[in-house]
């Protein structure tokens, strides 16, 4: 394999030249950043412009079509990369949760501990417990998805990757399809993480998480990050014309 | 004064009372309907106890001999057919039908609550089943009846042979269950291949699920046994083949089934499960075809129902005693004694089988529908 020296500046994540086309749909148009430990990297940008296929691309859940991704100094876009393997250490929570339905918020967070890593029961019950008591749900191991409302499926969601102990969390709005009053529930728990020390990458819609949370911010438009920076920075002094407009219509 | 309003237990019911007017129509739509279908059983146990001691002169010109079996038993149930009994019966059961539809239809927009309506509308109905029904016997008995009877309802011909039917019913159950569960794993093996994104894959299973469904289950059943059996000296049973194409047959089917259940689950669900690291086959294990089989309950369920009945094609291939399923029992008896009121044995033992089986699908539909999908844990 491929092995590339591990960064001693404590980069956990190196896009480099990242195209990704949809048929002849020309989605993302080459994509370099590097992502730090430690770092929460917030992605806006208006609907459309590669977001969410960016953060895919992370964990390969898209394959770019051209362009390396690098891991903990692994190229994983190589064809021989034991993608399974990256993925235990990259955790993704989506929009829609994708809790599975037929499993109650305990098993959900216990099936890839135990088919994945191998845990026997025991092991794999308490590290679910322990992560559901992170996000705050361990009253409700048992409840199946169907029981919880958008909120609290979400941390079951959270609570999942988690499990996992990955080096890296990626969140795809994750509060776009929640009510407004279970926003919060779930901001809150990011925060957490991210005090925590985790590594986070986060496409949202929530300009006061990206400004008080992100610890670096990247406005996308049409496939390529326009302008970057330090939250706050980027937010009263926006440098691009189109970073000034999106701003301006959301803000 | 203590008010205390318990909460009502039901919502209330807003039909409405009842009334004299339509709560009668409808009696009298029930009575019309008792009268012909009642008033025919009625009869024709009446002749079956009763009847003449001996072949009646309309019995004897109509082809009926002394010496058949069961012929006088036959010829009761002619009798009771041609009987004026029957015709009385059936006139009045229609004349009290008619009176239920033109009160019904007349009067049900003019009611004042719904119960009434329904009630007056409901008599009605029912008085045009009672007609229809009483046309249809008349139209029966102005055929030939005795023909019929002797062919199809000589219940007499049927003694001697319960055992056989009994190792038929055996060999049919044996079959649909065997090819069914064969199926069905069969089935979930190639509809995991269909969906593969690798053309290799995916082709020869399309073939085998195209060939299957493509050609008739009795030309399978037929090549298979004279050409593939016998032609390469397989030495296999007609059972044996049998379970052998219609697990074949029904795998071809359910993996289409099963297929079509796995791509209705959104495909968040996968990425949720490779996303954590679970390789294409456990998420697929895990995840998608235990959300899948709920799904697909329903539809197998119908193939389990048509099999039932496909069985029957082992007909065409050849049989010792032992390897009859109930239809070539039936047959068996029919060729035996030219009769063919085993035929009507073995569709009620069909039925026997598939009406609480369709029930219970209907039941298992109505539950998935409303909306308890994916609740209940396995
Ligand atoms: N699987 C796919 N096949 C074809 N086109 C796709 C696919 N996924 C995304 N696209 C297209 O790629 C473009 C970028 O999509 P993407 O979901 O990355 O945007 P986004 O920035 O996340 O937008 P939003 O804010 O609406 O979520 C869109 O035009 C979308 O239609
Ligand atoms: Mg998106």
């Amino acid at each position: 394999m491929r092995q590339r020296p591990l960064n001693d500046d404590g980069t956990l994540v190196r896009l480099e030249g990242i195209h990704k086309w949809f048929g002849d749909l020309h989605v993302l148009k080459g994509i370099d950043h590097k992502i730090h430990s430690e770092q929460v990297v917030v992605v806006i940008g208006p609907s459309g412009s590669g977001k969410s296929t960016l953060l895919r691309c992370i964990n390969i859940l898209e394959e770019p079509t051209q362009g390396s991704v690098i891991f903990n100094g692994q190229d994983i876009t190589d064809i021989r990369t034991d993608l399974n393997k990256v993925r235990t250490q990259i955790g993704i929570v989506f929009q829609a949760y994708n809790l599975f339905p037929h499993k109650t918020a305990m098993e959900n967070c216990m099936l890839a501990l135990k088919k994945v890593l191998n845990m026997v029961d025991d092991e794999a019950q308490e590290r679910a417990m322990t992560e559901l008591k992170h996000v705050g749900l361990e009253q409700k191991a048992d409840a199946y998805p169907s029981q919880l409302s958008g909120g609290q499926q979400q941390r079951v969601a959270i609570a999942r990757a988690l499990a996992m102990r990955p080096q890296l969390m990626l969140f795809d709005e994750v509060t776009s399809a929640l009510d407004p009053e279970l926003v919060k529930e779930v901001l809150d728990t990011m925060k957490r993480l991210a005090d925590e020390g985790m590594t986070m990458v986060v496409v949202t819609h929530e300009m006061g998480f990206a400004r008080e949370v992100g610890t670096h911010l990247l406005f996308m438009d049409d496939g390529k990050i326009v302008e970057e920076g330090e939250p706050r920075e980027v937010f009263e002094r926006p440098q691009d014309e189109r970073t000034q407009s999106f701003l301006s219509h959301v803000l | 004064m203590a008010v205390a309003t318990a909460e009502p237990a039901r919502p209330p019911d807003v039909r409405g009372p009842t009334a004299p007017l339509p709560l009668s129509i409808f009696a009298l739509g029930i009575a019309a309907l008792v009268v012909v279908a009642g008033g025919l059983l009625a009869v024709q146990i009446a002749y079956a106890v009763n009847g003449a001691p001996e072949l009646t002169e309309h019995c004897l010109v109509n082809g009926l001999t002394e010496n058949q079996t069961g012929s006088l038993g036959v010829c009761h149930i002619v009798e009771a057919f041609r009987s004026s009994a029957l015709t009385v019966v059936l006139l009045v059961g229609m004349a009290v039908g008619a009176v239920a539809v033109v009160a019904g239809f007349s009067i049900n927009a003019r009611m004042p609550t719904r119960r009434q309506r329904e009630h007056a509308i409901a008599g009605g109905v029912l008085g045009i089943q009672a007609i229809v029904l009483g046309v249809l016997l008349f139209w029966f008995r102005a055929g030939k009846v005795t023909i019929f009877s002797r062919s199809f309802l000589n219940i007499a011909v049927l003694e001697g042979y319960g055992d056989d039917f009994l190792t038929g019913a055996k060999n049919t159950l044996y079959l649909a269950f065997g090819g069914e569960v064969g199926g069905i794993i069969l089935g979930l093996i190639f509809a995991v291949l269909t969906l593969s994104t690798r053309r290799v894959v995916r082709a020869p299973a399309r073939a085998y699920i195209n060939f299957f469904r493509g050609t008739p289950l009795i030309w399978q059943l037929v090549t298979f046994y004279f050409g593939v059996n016998l032609g390469l000296g397989l030495k296999l049973g007609t059972i044996q083949v049998g379970l052998i194409v219609f697990t074949l047959n029904t795998g071809a089917y359910a993996a289409e089934v099963f297929r079509a259940g796995i791509q209705s689950i959104e495909r968040g669900q996968i990425e949720a499960a490779r996303s954590l690291g679970m390789s294409y086959l456990q998420s697929m294990r895990y995840a998608i075809v235990p959300q899948a089989v709920r799904r697909v309950i329903p539809p197998l369920m119908n193939e389990f129902v048509i099999l039932i009945k496909d069985t029957a094609l082992i007909v065409a291939l050849g049989q010792t005693l032992g390897q009859r399923d109930i239809f070539s029992v039936a047959r068996q008896i029919y060729s035996s004694t030219f009769n063919a009121t085993g035929f009507m044995a073995a569709a009620a033992g069909y039925l026997i089988v598939t009406l609480p089986l369709i029930r219970l699908v209907n039941m298992v539909e109505r539950k998935l529908r409303s909306g308890l999908t994916g609740i209940v844990g396995q």
